[in-house]
């Protein structure tokens, strides 16, 4: 009885569990060059970083930084307390404060000059490749270049391009020095963005909107609906996840990000924000663990929002 | 006689016009030029700028058209008997020497990668690459610290110095543009039909051999736009070449334009000519290869 079973049963089994370990094997080998680097220069420095951020870790130790005192926490309490970080009023919010009104309101301005754009796009007209090409190009060129143009735009000199124009209309009688300006610096920061940004926004929107089925226009327009009516219910609805995804993404990255505020401004009138604040403890003042502690607060911001972001939208998803 | 006929030609255009614009018409027409303007005038600004003498630049209004392509700019920039010269070529050729590498090794390395993740099974598999993807959310501000102190600690063990050293550039650039590269090659693998490849197995060749010979030649778009891509990331990238590099020799063109920006006798015209030979690569790159690299974009490539 025992023994026609036996036949039965599939006997190449360890043979096919052999042939899958040797491609397990293979996979491995031809990913781990890549995840060997990817985790060896970000994640190992993320856990490492938790780690100089409680000890003390200046200039004179970083060659023995293995061997720097423990001081528990208190280069987060240094970083609390620091003017630069606290919030003090509306004129000086302080690093902390104006990291989360910048990535905000650059998020959103992004994201609406973004949709602005690719419903430019969507339909088709003459010199709509050229243009959707030229649109790309705040994205595409390099940070330090636009950078330094906007700054050459905004000269404070009466031949600053924005002087002249405004002095020209009779809006402004003296120059003004727009990027050293508590209030209007953060303002054209956060302009800037837009301008640089919203080409991202704008290629993810231009995708989803060409996804549509176009029978559900077609349907609206049987029934007599008007444009805005077939935006408000057609397009919106169906730009909703996308619009989700891109506006969590640009959060994030514009949250981390360091080059734009730190060739604006500098970080200075108003604009300073976390990672330009890093930047400064660690490469300024080479106060590394009073930095990495920053880095780290900057990064529990990000963790708590994204947790309350996920929350929030996968609650909805149910709902739906 | 032609007066009239010119009036009655105007008013039929004037007609045409009335009768051809519409609300809708006349938003996009009023948008369309307000975006190409606010993109198109301050690269313009850039260009002309570059091409302007001193006493243009300095003078009370802005020169909106330069009177003549002066090259002073440019002679600062790479003329050696300048009195103010910049050696910029010498930063070109930094920059080169990192963004070529690190567009080549990420090509390699993401390829098979990302084979390995589109093609084989095995366990992890989801994991890693959504992990590799999380990661890549991660400031590059925290990690700067950890990996400065990390690598001068490697360095001292094994002899090399991590302060103006390109190849530690290649490396830390590596890191930030493999998980998109994985991510747009996996993406792309994926649309590959398998039946080739698996009539290329069935043939005798090895999992090597496949790639080699089937995937990587029907996967030229996506590789040259994922190489492109990480050429464009090394050569725009600006905090790690700042932290890393102190010497002006070693200097890429980004941190040499900074470089030149705090210069005490401010030389606009100096940073955007700098700034056009950094910009002009990138843009003509991108324009050659637009088709190819929007998919990439919109998959994040340039972390921005």
């Amino acid at each position: 009885m025992t023994v026609p079973t036996s036949v039965s049963q599939p006997p190449p089994k360890r043979n096919w569990h052999s042939l899958q370990a040797s491609e397990a094997r293979l996979a491995w080998g031809l990913i781990s060059p890549t995840a060997i680097i990817v985790f060896g220069l970000v994640l190992f420095p993320a856990f490492f970083s938790i780690w100089i951020s409680f000890h003390q870790v200046t200039l004179r130790n970083l060659n023995d930084v293995f061997h720097a005192p423990f001081v528990g926490f208190d280069n987060y309490r240094s970083v609390f307390t620091d003017f630069a970080f606290k919030y003090h009023n509306i004129q000086n919010m302080g690093a902390a404060v104006t990291s989360v009104v910048y990535s905000f309101l650059a998020t959103i301005l992004t994201v609406l000059v973004g949709l602005i754009a690719a419903l430019l796009l969507n339909k088709p007209f003459r010199g709509r490749g050229l243009s959707r090409a030229t649109f790309l190009f705040p994205y595409v060129a390099p940070i330090v270049s636009v950078a330094f143009i906007w700054r050459w735009l905004l000269d404070p000199r009466p031949s600053g391009v924005l002087n002249d124009l405004l002095m020209r209309l009779n809006v402004i009688h003296m120059p003004k020095a727009y990027l050293a300006t508590r209030g209007l610096a953060l303002f054209l920061v956060i302009i800037f963005e837009g301008w640089r940004y919203f080409p991202f926004a704008m290629l993810m929107i231009l995708a989803r909107l060409q996804a549509i089925d176009n029978t559900l226009y077609e349907a609206a327009d049987v029934d007599g609906a008007s444009t805005w009516a077939k935006f408000v219910h057609i397009t919106m609805p169906e730009l909703r996840y996308i619009v989700g995804a891109i506006f969590l993404l640009r959060l994030i990255w514009t949250f981390n990000k360091f080059d734009d505020i730190f060739l604006l401004t500098g970080g200075g009138f108003g604009t300073n924000v976390l990672p330009v604040l890093t930047y400064q403890f660690s490469f300024k003042m080479f106060n590394f663990g009073k930095g990495a502690a920053t880095a780290m607060i900057l990064l529990l911001a990000l963790v708590i929002f994204l947790v309350a972001y996920i929350l929030i939208v996968m609650r909805n998803v149910e709902e739906a | 006689m032609t007066t009239y006929h010119g009036s009655r030609e105007k008013r039929t255009f004037i007609d045409h016009l009335a009768h051809w614009i519409t609300w809708p018409r006349f938003i996009f027409a009023v948008t369309m030029t307000f975006f190409l303007t606010s993109i198109l005038f301050p690269f313009y600004w850039m260009l002309a700028s570059s091409f302007k003498t001193y006493a243009e630049i300095g003078g009370r209004h802005p020169v909106y058209v330069p009177h003549a392509l002066r090259l002073d700019a440019y002679a600062e920039l790479f003329n050696p008997n300048n009195p103010s010269y910049w050696d910029f070529g010498h930063n070109i050729i930094n920059s080169l020497k990192v963004s070529v590498p690190t567009a080549l090794i990420a090509v390699i390395l993401s390829t098979l990668g990302a084979y390995a993740i589109a093609r084989l099974h095995f366990r992890g598999k989801n994991l890693l690459l959504n992990s590799v993807l999380a990661i890549y959310l991660f400031p590059g501000i925290l990690l700067i610290i950890p990996l400065f102190a990390m690598l001068s600690q490697i360095g001292g063990k094994l002899g090399f110095a991590v302060q103006d050293n390109l190849g530690v550039l290649v490396f830390t650039y590596l890191a930030q543009t493999l998980p998109v590269a994985l991510y747009m090659l996996t993406n792309y693998f994926r649309t590959i039909p398998t039946e080739i490849e698996q009539a290329g197995l069935i043939d005798g060749c090895t999992r090597l051999e496949v790639i080699w010979r089937i995937t990587i030649p029907l996967a030229i778009p996506a590789l040259v736009s994922v190489s492109i891509y990480t050429f464009m990331i090394a050569w725009n990238e600006f905090l790690y070449a700042l932290v890393f590099l102190n010497s002006r020799t070693m200097f890429t063109i980004p941190i040499q334009i900074n470089t030149i920006f705090n210069d005490p006798s401010p030389r606009p015209n100096v940073v955007m000519a700098a700034s056009t030979i950094a910009t002009v690569p990138v843009v003509v790159l991108f324009l050659a290869l637009e088709r190819f690299l929007e998919e990439g974009l919109s998959a994040g490539g340039v972390k921005g």
